[in-house]
């Protein structure tokens, strides 16, 4: 099913190979898996802008280069984006972080150089992630950026993975507990026929 | 909804184009394209079952898309060696039967589940599968597509797919022959370090990588898994070949070779005869070295097996290091055979034995070692050489041991040297 996602607000740019741990969300978050967006926040891109958690607007863009959140691809920095509803633009993004992103519902276009005559620092834009059309409400300007694949922008619309898997559920009650499984240390073995594959 | 109609109709595709086409039902699928393809199979280990239940318990699910494709492998933890251990292989019995999964392979059955399906006909030249493991890209050797997915595959059993990126393919060409002493999991560590230190100018992140060439004609199944295990850990989306697999009937089975002219985002050249063995430094097997660099460091841990070493030909080659010599002193050497049917050939023909009389010790088949030291771990400031799957920090269980990789030739020399050894200089002239 496909859903439209559109998005308006400033942005924020950074340059290539802008490191997750380094200069989005600080490594101590990851290592003691900190996943409360509101703990998160306070930190998001510090380490790069000081100001910026002071500045940043639900609804921001974050233009990345080439391989944005670059390294580890840790989760939270990419939590405390989707919690403040921010927007990803960026010319590439390594496969890992990018399904990271996606997966906690963050809208996102790869592929993009939208390059400085089209958008700068600070500027107001407004992004349709179906058709890729981008406009800048500051300087006045257009341009057609490549669009997010509708598989993603479903995923994202609905809050991330789990929001997914909970839409799908909706959509198959066939497959919703009726009573769940007990699994403890004192319930005893179930035999499970084992079905061993033939030889030839 | 339908997919986008192929632009390019006629134009040469790459072998993971083919798979990922075929498993969305359609003619063709373009690079870079997201696509739901459905797999044929779906493999888990015992390590993530009870943990992707309980995720999908707690999101309401009572019931997978289609547990017939579903696979519960047993290789993780084996011989279970804590009460816990005990427990979660009851829980994994009672999931299968709840979630009336398609296959359980329990406890001394099959083996590694990375290597077992291979021999067992159960992964096929041509089939395309999902994994929770990453390591299934091992099924490149034989001619399949495994894409390893991690904790969405919790998406993969709700809803029978899980989101992919068509990715690029970067071929290599290997030509010559490999001297005696070197060992494509050399080739596996050089290539590592090569494209994580930029030597060629070409991307790793998400592509495909598919060797091709006069030198891969001599790669038996076995050397090619080697290859494939290697690269894994470094990013690449999978390892694929651009010939069909040797000793393997694949005249039934659907394209998945690459077309002549298909797209390729990089090609780099490796001349075998040109290989030294290597070692991969502790950390990563893109650290990457030549073994000379750290010759004569004495070891106190050495194994054979894990799913990158775990068939026959590495046991068999390794042998001839251990025969009628003995493990060095202080060392604790350990083969783990991949599969059932690996430890089952071994012993036949004598190789069990040779390890055996040296001193090294048997373990069952399986993950080994390397599953986080459940078995056979690394004591702190402890240093290991192995054949694992990866090296990073408290991978054999402490984090302040020191776990080198190197082939199984040169786990071989080192565990009767007592420090890391060239294999060549215990070959005969």
């Amino acid at each position: 099913m496909e859903k439209s996602l559109k998005k308006r607000g400033y942005c924020h740019v950074f340059g290539d190979r802008f490191s997750l741990d380094e200069g989005i969300m600080p490594f101590k978050f990851a290592i003691e898996r900190v996943t409360d967006p509101k703990k998160l926040i306070p930190h998001l891109f510090k380490s790069t802008d000081p100001d910026f958690p002071g500045k940043v607007k639900p609804g921001d863009f974050v233009i990345g280069g080439q391989d944005f959140a670059c390294g580890k691809p840790h989760v939270q920095g990419f939590i405390a984006m989707a919690a403040l509803n921010l927007g990803v633009i960026c010319q590439s993004m390594p496969y890992k972080a990018m399904r990271r992103a996606v997966s906690v519902g963050l809208p996102l276009l790869t592929g993009c150089n939208p390059g400085a005559d089209f958008l700068q620092n600070g500027d107001e834009i407004e992004v349709d992630f179906a058709t890729g059309e981008a406009r800048n409400l500051t300087r006045g300007t257009s341009t057609r950026l490549p669009s997010m694949s509708p598989i993603l922008r479903d995923i994202v619309v609905n809050g991330g993975m789990n929001g997914a898997l909970a839409a799908w559920l909706k959509d198959h009650p066939e497959q919703a507990a009726v009573e769940p499984v007990a699994l403890s240390d004192s319930s005893g073995a179930v035999p499970v026929s084992f079905v061993p594959a033939r030889k030839s | 909804m339908p997919g986008t109609e192929a632009s390019h109709e006629n134009m040469p595709m790459t072998a993971v184009q083919k798979f990922l086409a075929r498993a969305c039902g359609r003619d063709r699928v373009e690079i870079g394209e997201v696509v739901y393809p459905k797999p044929e199979l779906v493999i888990i280990h015992d390590g993530y079952v009870e943990t992707v239940h309980g995720e999908l318990a707690a999101l309401g699910y009572a019931r997978v898309r289609d547990p017939k494709r579903v696979v519960f492998v047993t290789d993780h933890e084996v011989a279970y060696t804590t009460q816990r251990a005990v427990e979660r292989g009851r829980n994994i019995r009672k999931i299968a039967k709840a979630w009336e999964i398609g296959r359980l392979f329990d406890v001394g059955r099959g083996g590694h589940g990375h290597i077992f399906p291979m021999e067992a006909g159960l992964v096929r030249p041509g089939m395309f599968l999902f994994a929770y493991d990453m390591h299934c890209s091992n099924f490149g050797a034989i001619g399949a597509l495994a894409i390893g997915v991690g904790a969405e595959v919790s998406s993969v059993l709700a809803t029978g797919s899980l989101w992919t990126q068509v990715p690029e393919t970067v071929r290599v060409e290997l030509t010559g022959a490999l001297p005696s002493g070197a060992h494509p999991r050399d080739v596996g560590f050089l290539l590592c370090g090569g494209f994580a230190n930029g030597r060629w100018n070409v991307s790793h992140d998400n592509r495909i990588i598919e060797f091709c060439g006069s030198g891969l004609e001599a790669f038996s199944l076995a050397s090619r898994v080697a290859l494939c295990n290697s690269l894994t850990e470094i990013g690449v989306a999978n390892v694929l070949f651009g010939s069909p697999p040797p000793g393997i009937d694949s005249s039934g089975a659907p394209d998945f070779i690459s077309d002549l002219g298909a797209p390729s985002a990089g090609n780099i050249v490796v001349d075998l005869s040109t290989m030294v063995p290597q070692v991969a430094l502790p950390g990563g097997p893109d650290l990457a070295a030549d073994l000379a660099s750290v010759e004569g460091r004495h070891i106190d841990h050495a194994f054979i097996g894990a799913c990158g070493s775990g068939m026959y030909e590495d046991f068999a080659d390794a042998a001839r290091f251990v025969k009628n010599r003995r493990i060095a002193d202080g060392v604790r050497m350990f083969i783990g055979p991949g599969t059932n049917e690996v430890a089952r050939r071994l012993a036949d023909d004598g190789i069990t034995q040779m390890f055996v009389e040296a001193g090294a010790m048997v373990l069952p088949p399986g993950c080994g070692p390397c599953a986080g030291g459940i078995i056979a771990p690394l004591g702190p400031g402890e240093v290991s050489i192995s054949t694992a799957a990866t090296n990073h920090s408290g991978r054999f269980g402490s984090v302040d041991g020191q776990c080198y990789l190197g082939s199984p030739l040169t786990v071989a020399a080192s565990a009767v040297a007592g420090c890391m050894a060239d294999p060549r200089k215990f070959m005969s002239p």
